[in-house]
């Protein structure tokens, strides 16, 4: 956010948050000031227990125990007080640091290499490491509705909604909005990835505000909701990613968390009651998609101990060991790979489909006024239910976005059809069982693998016939043969054991897991049948 | 009671639309009715009474008619679907030319749409602009409610607006409207007890007595249940007004169409003729496709909605069916497994 926005969208999260706190006090059910206080000092004083003892948290511990101290005896007015200087601590914390200055540096240097990541601890280094590094232009393929993109992002505000298999995303997501010409996207970054020494200088510089997911209080969460809403009036365009974390299991999002698309309605509706010249808000899904991710090791390990939710800031994968990104880099850039992002047709923030020109269109294309949609007695306004229920629409129309565009790379189709293959040899295991042993089952041969990603392609076709996939779901290697190869050279490279290798006319499982977990990237389009028919849609 | 602002749309002038105009008439609103056809709004405008479903019941004077679907649009906010399924798409396709966002819409059809399967408030979603859309089903004969005796109905939606205009504008002494959030529960208990409701008259129609029509009634509901459960509706539905209310009455009352048809079977007439001679939609017919369609593709077991298939669609005879369902292996009651 500008420096000239900053102060302005402080006093109005902090004066939104304390009146919406100040008038659901009045109303049956809902907290009151000093519940929403107590909550706030609760959390706070229990993150603080296991905080460094740093010059942050002895400051953070004062200013709490006086807020304790002054809350035993406060009078409503003092409660008020207080609430809002909790709210501008929270407020202040979250809100951006964009430097025009820093982005121009970050975007000049980023296209000379694959090795973007590295530039942040020691650009000269890396680039003495690797003279040649290819132009990163070649690398992230842009597809899709790049040109309405930039059209609704002159005429609105827009929110980006990826999906997010890697941290590396926000990196290429900055990169291919920069490629397009747009500015840099505001987004909400979990605090790790401000103290991740790659990205951290990413994140200050590139529109990213922080997110602490270790603040648990309902006044914080508030006021993060409250921000990216000011932030969207504002008009900057917003990036969330809406699955909320990385896909553990590899999939594309099925479940999504609503939260900030529902920032997009109300700034929409605030919008509409200013009568602000274009009141817009437009979402626009985008899908990522990597030959092979770095962290895939410890996120299907993650997946597959059920440990998601515990584990749900993961300060400890291979992002956060420089060797093993400088070898993934490096890996990658041997291989030619390139990482695909593709730009969804976008939509409202009721889930409408949107024309080029900012027009929200019904299923049938004809024209509509969104705007309708939040009408009361009294012209636009909120109501907190129907809200919820709009949001909850936008955020399946984004869903199935989300999963038209996937793109399939080599590695994907390979592991898909190769685990299908062993998988239908031992149904009677359950998936954990099966992934312990996989690798007793000898392999299988290349003349069952080269029908079974033809039938695989085929099923693809018709995905892509029915509307569920787009018609570029697989872009590059088109025919079983080259599948293999390319997949083979993929699943080599990187990761230790290969995740699949080939010896004679057989290819054996390196790692079941990993196998998994690029196959997963094609689970929900009900595939399986394709590459054998016992199987059903889960393995 | 405070008359809303607007009138309450009603699309449909058969028995169940012109029953609903009524209604909100009686809960002291205006009511504007379409019908598709001008000269059976003509009758209608002379008689005040619909002659052809209704005879004898006089329109109240706040109910007013039209053909025009854009005067609908215009003047009225909340509407009620009130067409047989099989006109739902054409319908709603012309309706979404002329509604806007805050249109509310609230389907009162019972059936699914044959080949997609798809129930009529995501028609109405699929060919309309408007997201406020809620399904209205339960205990519902019409003729019963224009007499004004007591009964109910259940409107479901996940909008609280859509419930809240519902039981506003259709709430009277002798009409209660309960709320839900279930519409997949509401839309597949008023569509699938249709079938059982066939079912039901071919047992009266063959002379058996009351405890094959509770026996029929039971396991029938027990189908409905476990095929909502399936599909992700809320089981606690059907054990209400839209699963076993409207499955009593329907399976009960000779005022049913789908009854009447299940009658008629069981004396050997052929199912065209009968249709011919009800002159009505019996919805239970193009739903005992779709139902056998899913129980197939899903692999459930539901004997009953399959019977009735099969006498309606492959010509099989009532007795037969019946003979073949008592004969079928012991299970289990609640869960319905097979004793071993």
């Amino acid at each position: 956010m500008r420096q000239e926005d900053r102060e302005r969208a402080v006093v109005e999260v902090v004066s939104r948050v304390v009146d919406e706190v100040r008038q659901g006090a009045t109303e049956q059910g809902a907290p009151s000031l000093e519940d929403v206080l107590a909550d706030t000092l609760f959390h706070e004083r229990q993150r603080l227990e296991k905080a460094p003892r740093d010059r942050v948290a002895r400051e953070e511990r004062r200013f709490y125990r006086e807020l304790r101290r002054r809350l035993l005896k406060a009078s409503t007015t003092e409660q008020v007080d207080l609430l809002r200087q909790a709210t501008e601590r929270f407020a202040r914390e979250v809100v951006g640091r964009f430097d025009p200055r820093v982005y121009a540096f970050t975007t000049r240097v980023l296209p000379v290499g694959a090795g973007l990541m590295m530039n942040a601890i020691s650009p000269l280094s890396l680039l003495s490491q690797l003279p040649d590094l290819p132009n990163l232009r070649q690398r992230v393929l842009l597809r899709g509705a790049m040109d309405t993109l930039r059209s609704l992002a002159g005429r609105g505000t827009v929110i980006l909604t990826p999906t997010h298999q890697s941290n590396m995303d926000s990196i290429i997501l900055g990169y291919g909005l920069y490629l397009l010409g747009l500015p840099p996207f505001t987004y909400g970054a979990g605090l790790n990835l401000f103290t991740n020494p790659l990205l951290s200088f990413f994140m200050h510089n590139l529109g990213a505000y922080k997110v602490d997911r270790r603040k648990n209080a309902d006044l914080y969460k508030r006021v993060l909701k409250e921000y990216a809403t000011v932030s969207m009036e504002y008009g900057y365009h917003n990036l969330f990613f809406p699955g909320g974390t990385r896909s553990r299991s590899g999939a594309v999002e099925r479940r999504l968390k609503l939260g900030l698309l529902g920032c997009g309605l109300r700034a929409y509706i605030h919008n509409l009651r200013r009568k602000v010249p274009r009141p817009e808000v437009f979402i626009v899904p985008c899908t990522l998609s990597y030959g092979l991710v770095l962290e895939a090791k410890t996120l299907i390990d993650d997946h597959l101990q059920e440990a998601g939710k515990s584990r749900y800031i993961i300060e400890d994968d291979e992002f956060s060991r420089p060797r093993q990104i400088l070898q993934f880099t490096r890996e990658l850039i041997s291989l030619d790979a390139r990482i695909v992002m593709h730009i969804s047709e976008p939509l409202d923030v009721f889930g409408n489909h949107v024309l080029p020109d900012g027009t929200s269109v019904d299923s049938r294309g004809r024209p509509l006024q969104a705007s309708r949609y939040v009408l009361t007695d009294d012209g636009p306004g909120f109501e907190t239910q129907r809200d919820a229920e709009y949001t909850r629409e936008a955020g399946q129309a984004v869903t199935r976005r989300l999963h038209r565009d996937a793109t399939f790379l080599s590695t994907h189709l390979l592991a898909f059809a190769v685990f299908g293959l062993l998988r239908s040899q031992a149904l009677d295991r359950d998936l954990f069982r099966f992934l312990r042993t996989a690798d007793e089952l000898g392999g299988v041969s290349l003349d069952d693998v080269h029908p079974a990603l033809e039938r695989l392609l085929e099923g693809l076709r018709r995905r892509s016939e029915e509307g569920l996939l787009g018609e570029e779901a697989v872009p590059f290697a088109r025919d079983p043969q080259a599948v293999v190869a390319e997949g083979l050279r993929y699943f080599g490279t990187y990761h230790e054991p290969p995740v699949l290798e080939r010896r004679g006319d057989r290819l054996f499982v390196g790692d079941a897991k990993l196998l998994y977990y690029y196959r997963n990237r094609l689970s929900g389009y009900a595939l399986d049948p394709f590459v054998d028919p016992k199987l059903k849609e889960s393995a | 009671m405070k008359a809303l602002a607007k009138p309450v749309g009603i699309l449909g002038g058969g028995a169940f639309g012109t029953t609903l105009a009524q209604l909100a008439a009686r809960a002291g609103h205006r009511a504007l009715l379409w019908l598709r056809n001008p000269e059976a709004l003509s009758r209608m405008a002379a008689r005040r009474e619909n002659e052809r479903y209704l005879p004898g019941h006089r329109l109240d004077d706040a109910v007013e008619l039209t053909t025009d679907l854009g005067d609908v649009a215009e003047r009225c906010l909340f509407v009620l679907v009130a067409i047989p399924s099989r006109e739902v798409r054409a319908v709603a396709r012309s309706l979404g030319e002329v509604v806007r966002g805050d249109h509310v819409l609230v389907s009162a059809t019972k059936g699914l749409e044959r080949g997609t399967y798809l129930r009529m408030t995501e028609i109405l979603r699929q060919e309309t602009c408007c997201l406020k859309i809620g399904a209205l089903s339960g205990p519902n004969l019409a003729l019963e409610i224009m007499r004004g005796v007591p009964g109910a109905t259940v409107v479901a939606s996940r909008y609280d607006e859509v419930v809240r205009l519902a039981v506003a504008a259709l709430r009277t002494p002798a009409f209660r409207v309960y709320a839900s959030r279930d519409v997949l529960g509401v839309e597949l208990g008023g569509a699938v007890k249709n079938v059982i409701a066939i079912a039901g008259g071919i047992t009266r129609g063959l002379g058996f007595g009351d405890n094959t029509l509770a026996l029929l009634i039971s396991r029938g509901l027990s189908e409905m249940t476990r095929l909502g459960a399936h599909m992700g509706a809320d089981v606690r539905t059907f054990s209400g007004l839209a699963g076993v209310g409207d499955l009593v009455v329907t399976a009960f009352s000779e005022l049913s169409r789908n009854h009447r048809v299940g009658q008629r079977l069981a004396e050997g007439l052929p199912l065209q003729s009968i249709l011919d001679e009800l002159g009505q939609v019996a919805e239970g017919v193009p739903t005992a496709q779709v139902v056998k369609d899913w129980a197939q593709e899903t692999g459930l077991d539901l004997p009953i909605c399959r019977g009735v298939h099969a006498i309606l669609h492959e010509g099989a005879a009532p007795r037969e069916v019946l003979g073949e369902l008592m004969s079928l292996h012991a299970r289990w009651e609640v869960d319905n497994r097979p004793l071993g």
